[in-house]
């Protein structure tokens, strides 16, 4: 009910968009589009803490024990000894607050918050989300959540110490830093949730008349679905925050077996009567379908993208939305693979690692539709499609680097390497990163209603696809020597000895990778506010957010619509253009039909055949 | 790539290198197949005008059934292939019959190692005992427990032997590697978990934890010594006469 009001209300908002207070427009909005953008600056600001977090991982396997170059003195002495390097116990906080940061802060916010919440109102011909106050109260939970993350610095003991999987005993004995950990995750999965079951509500109540649910654009779909896995998960880890918490904090023994020693605690001993292994099975049931929650929407922004510039409809669209489908039921019964060598009994390895080789088919059905979206198409190279093929290329490396860890008998010797480092990079950096990079430059138009600076973007996507590609591609080769991960000084180890030159070439690629991203945020941080201004269509795309005004005013749409097909109509011989959007009556495209032969007729009538 | 990989020495680790070679060539052959055909339409089907229209062509059922199968098929052979390394690696009743066993135990950054006595037999251990001092929880009442041999941070075994570890841990989860033996198992405090090898060359080779276990995990090294059969029952040897002088030397101050 709530809903159906709101969008009277908002029936003639885009007049008196401009009476709004700053507090109401800039800060606690319930416009969707305004909460995409804070979520987008939000996960940017995340993106460069966690960044600097990894190059100082990166500085001290390169040169271990030497001190931070330039910065290294001014840094607080709980992170770095007199002489300005990194200390082992700030190290293993660094790897910590750099997993967490980067799944929770970053890559989630971009791809389900950025592109769920501008994209899915406009794509779908909304007005709004179906409960934008909720969508307010999502947003704000995660910068709060964030602080509350970063805020362990402050604490005696600093910041969470236990890697972002957080596995007890390790977890459960460990400082306060710890315990923030535990709250900041679980006022994120309450965001999550609110996004989810917005974004579930939305798609399914509030399409555009005439739009079919075979007839969204494939962004849609996999927001759909995702919302659909975030609500179904959520709550499991939720749970295991609870008792995880408990444990912590108030020391129970959820995951403890009795009698266990905890150093810090004076050497006490726990009650008992938990279990390690229970986190381990809680946590991976939401954090393994987590990882095609970062995956997913990335997968429809790049169909879409690609489909665009390629003037081609989207290759076997059902296909594409099955596998999506696919994907998010095997991603449910998969976890087990993360626990091969946990101590679980190793006949459900034999399981997990059926269910996890099959889960492999529905990303090639989706790489291959992507192939054949590109066959025999007409391709533009701007930088939201060399960044979605880049995305394509290096799925299929994360994809592949995935089948080794899927055999249990080769996951013996690679898991907890390097190799596994390597793998989650190129699926989260090369897979995810770079979609959000394709969809951010393909709805900046439509944001800001004006156009980024295409050289910029081009110098920005070849230096980080290069840089990337030299930080993560040799961690397999650190990985396949048996380099573990989350080690502070690889040197104590005679067999890692000969890898050093390897770890400094990662990160002097890292350090590029890392200061190219400087880059984007110069250009959009320019071209916002003076770049050429935006046509409503730049890109001759389908899909119904290009029907709106760039930017789109409070309330998205100017004038009412109605879908008449799919959004992949492109060059489309019922259309005398390559591109035939959703909303184009068979009258209008008559009428452009017969335009266009008049045109072609006086033409001829003009210039007489010699 | 492959060549990477640390010496194997161990039986099952030869199963273990033949599946990373299976898996590299066949992803390598994709990678390079899917590749290249990207590529070949990343040059060839570029726009050269502006509004060129495309080949309008919506999908074709028979390829999507294909490019199902196929990976399907390769999928499900790649599972079942490394499922029988994996049984003969882990199932608890294909290990063979072990010639030594050692009980291990992790603690925060060390590893303990326990041989049973000249006799051959584990005293009796309880959970309840275990402290920093005594870190199996060995039963002082027990006779049997009283000559069993513990070491730190060092591993002796014979060559050509098959190996039983008993793996656990005193406080958090850690994980024994031996990178040269391809084992990797974790250590978890309240349950033991059993992992076997078998190696086939004499040598030192290293100890590595490989789970997150405090700041100081990158120190939780160990050396693995891999001896002939004589060396080893010398150094056993020598261990029992220790620990039967220690003994002794502790019955006289009990009786004083």
């Amino acid at each position: 009910m709530e809903a159906v009001l709101h969008n009277k209300d908002h029936g003639h908002a885009g007049a008196d968009a401009h009476s709004e207070s700053f507090i109401r427009k800039y800060i606690f909005s319930t416009d969707h589009k305004m909460i995409a953008k804070q979520f987008m600056v939000t996960a940017i600001i995340f993106l460069f803490i966690g960044g600097a977090f990894a190059l100082f991982i990166r500085w001290q396997l390169a040169y271990p024990g030497e001190p931070i170059p330039v910065i290294g003195q001014m840094l607080p002495d709980t992170w770095v000894n007199d002489a300005g390097a990194v200390t082992a116990e700030w190290y293993t906080q660094l790897l910590t607050m750099h997993g967490s940061i980067m799944i929770f802060a970053v890559i989630i916010p971009l791809l389900v918050g950025t592109f769920g919440n501008f994209a899915i109102p406009l794509m779908i011909g909304a007005d709004d989300m179906a409960f934008p106050f909720l969508n307010m109260v999502s947003f704000w939970l995660f910068p709060l959540a964030g602080v509350i993350m970063m805020a362990g610095f402050f604490m005696e003991g600093g910041m969470a110490a236990a890697g972002w999987t957080a596995y007890p005993p390790l977890s459960a004995i460990a400082s306060y830093g710890q315990t923030l950990w535990i709250v900041s995750l679980f006022l994120i999965g309450f965001s999550s949730i609110l996004g989810g079951v917005n974004y579930i509500t939305t798609v399914l109540n509030m399409r555009a008349p005439g739009l079919k649910m075979f007839d969204l654009p494939m962004t849609v779909w996999a927001v759909f679905i995702t919302a659909i896995i975030i609500t179904i998960g959520t709550p499991v880890l939720a749970s295991a925050l609870a008792m995880l918490f408990m444990d912590n904090f108030l020391h129970t023994s959820f995951f403890q077996p009795e009698n266990l020693i905890v150093p810090t605690r004076d050497m006490t001993r726990t009650a008992g009567g938990g279990q390690p292994l229970l986190w381990q099975h809680l946590f991976w049931f939401y954090s393994h379908p987590a990882v095609y929650i970062m995956i997913l929407p990335g997968m429809g922004v790049v169909s879409d993208v690609i489909s665009t510039f390629a003037r081609k409809p989207l290759y076997g669209y059902r296909a594409m939305v099955f596998a999506i489908v696919a994907i998010a039921f095997l991603g449910i019964i998969v976890w087990g693979h993360h626990m091969f060598q946990s101590g679980m009994n190793p006949l459900l390895g034999t399981t997990f690692m059926v269910s996890t080789m099959v889960i492999a088919v529905p990303s090639a059905i989706k790489t291959f539709n992507w192939l054949g979206t590109m066959w025999r198409g007409k391709m533009e190279f701007t930088a939201p499609m060399l960044n979605a093929v880049a995305f394509v290329s290096m799925f299929v490396v994360g994809g592949l680097s995935g089948i080794f860890m899927a055999s249990t008998p080769v996951d013996v010797f690679i898991h907890d390497t390097y190799f596994i480092v390597g793998h989650i990079h190129y699926v989260l950096f090369g897979g995810s990163l770079f979609a959000v990079f394709a969809g951010l430059h393909y709805w900046f138009p439509k944001m800001s209603g004006r156009m980024y600076s295409e050289r910029l973007a081009k110098w920005h996507f070849w230096i980080t696809f290069i840089s990337f590609n030299g930080t993560f591609f040799p961690m397999h080769i650190l990985g396949v020597g048996g380099m573990m991960r989350r080690i502070f000084d690889p040197t104590v180890y005679d067999f890692l000895k000969p890898f050093q030159p390897m770890n400094e070439f990662i990160t002097i690629n890292a350090m590029v990778l890392g200061f190219a991203q400087f880059l984007l945020v110069i250009n959009f941080g320019y071209y916002w506010f003076y770049g050429r201004k935006a046509k409503r269509n730049p890109w001759r795309a389908n899909s119904l957010e290009w029907q709106a005004p760039s930017p789109p005013p409070h309330g998205n749409f100017d004038r009412p619509l109605h879908v008449y097909r799919g959004p992949y109509e492109y060059s489309s011989p019922e259309s005398v253009q390559d591109y035939l959007p959703q909303t184009t009556s068979p009258e209008e495209l008559e009428e452009q039909r017969r335009h266009h032969e008049r045109r072609l007729e006086q033409q001829n009538t003009a210039e007489p055949v010699n | 790539m492959l060549d990477w990989l640390p010496e194997n020495v161990s039986v099952f680790g030869e199963g273990v290198d033949h599946l990373f070679r299976l898996i590299y060539y066949i992803s390598v052959a994709i990678f390079v197949l899917v590749n290249a055909i990207y590529i070949a339409f990343i040059i060839r089907y570029r726009r050269k005008r502006k509004g060129e229209k495309a080949y309008h062509y919506h999908g074709n059922n028979l390829l999507e059934f294909s490019w199902t199968a196929l990976p399907f098929a390769l999928f499900l052979f790649l599972a079942f292939y490394s499922d029988g390394i994996w049984e003969d690696i882990k199932y608890s009743e294909k290990t063979p019959n072990p010639d030594l066993v050692v009980e291990v135990m992790g603690q925060t950054y060390l590893w303990h190692f326990r041989y049973p006595g000249s006799d051959g037999i584990f005293g009796r251990r309880e959970r309840g005992l275990i402290s920093t001092t005594n870190p199996f929880g060995i039963d002082p009442e027990d006779p049997n427990g009283k000559d069993d041999v513990t070491t730190i941070n060092s591993m002796n075994i014979p060559v050509n032997k098959t190996i039983l570890v008993r793996l656990s841990s005193m406080d958090v989860i850690h994980s024994f590697f031996l990178p040269n033996m391809r084992v990797k198992q974790d250590a978890v405090p309240g349950q033991w978990v059993d992992i076997w090898f078998n190696s086939i060359k004499t040598g030192e080779y290293e100890i590595a934890c490989a789970e997150l276990c405090g700041s100081g995990h990158y120190l939780m090294r160990g050396v693995l010594n891999v001896q002939s059969q004589q060396e080893f029952d010398t150094w056993i040897d020598e261990q029992y006469t220790t620990a039967r002088a220690a003994l002794a030397n502790a019955q006289e101050t009990t009786n004083e």
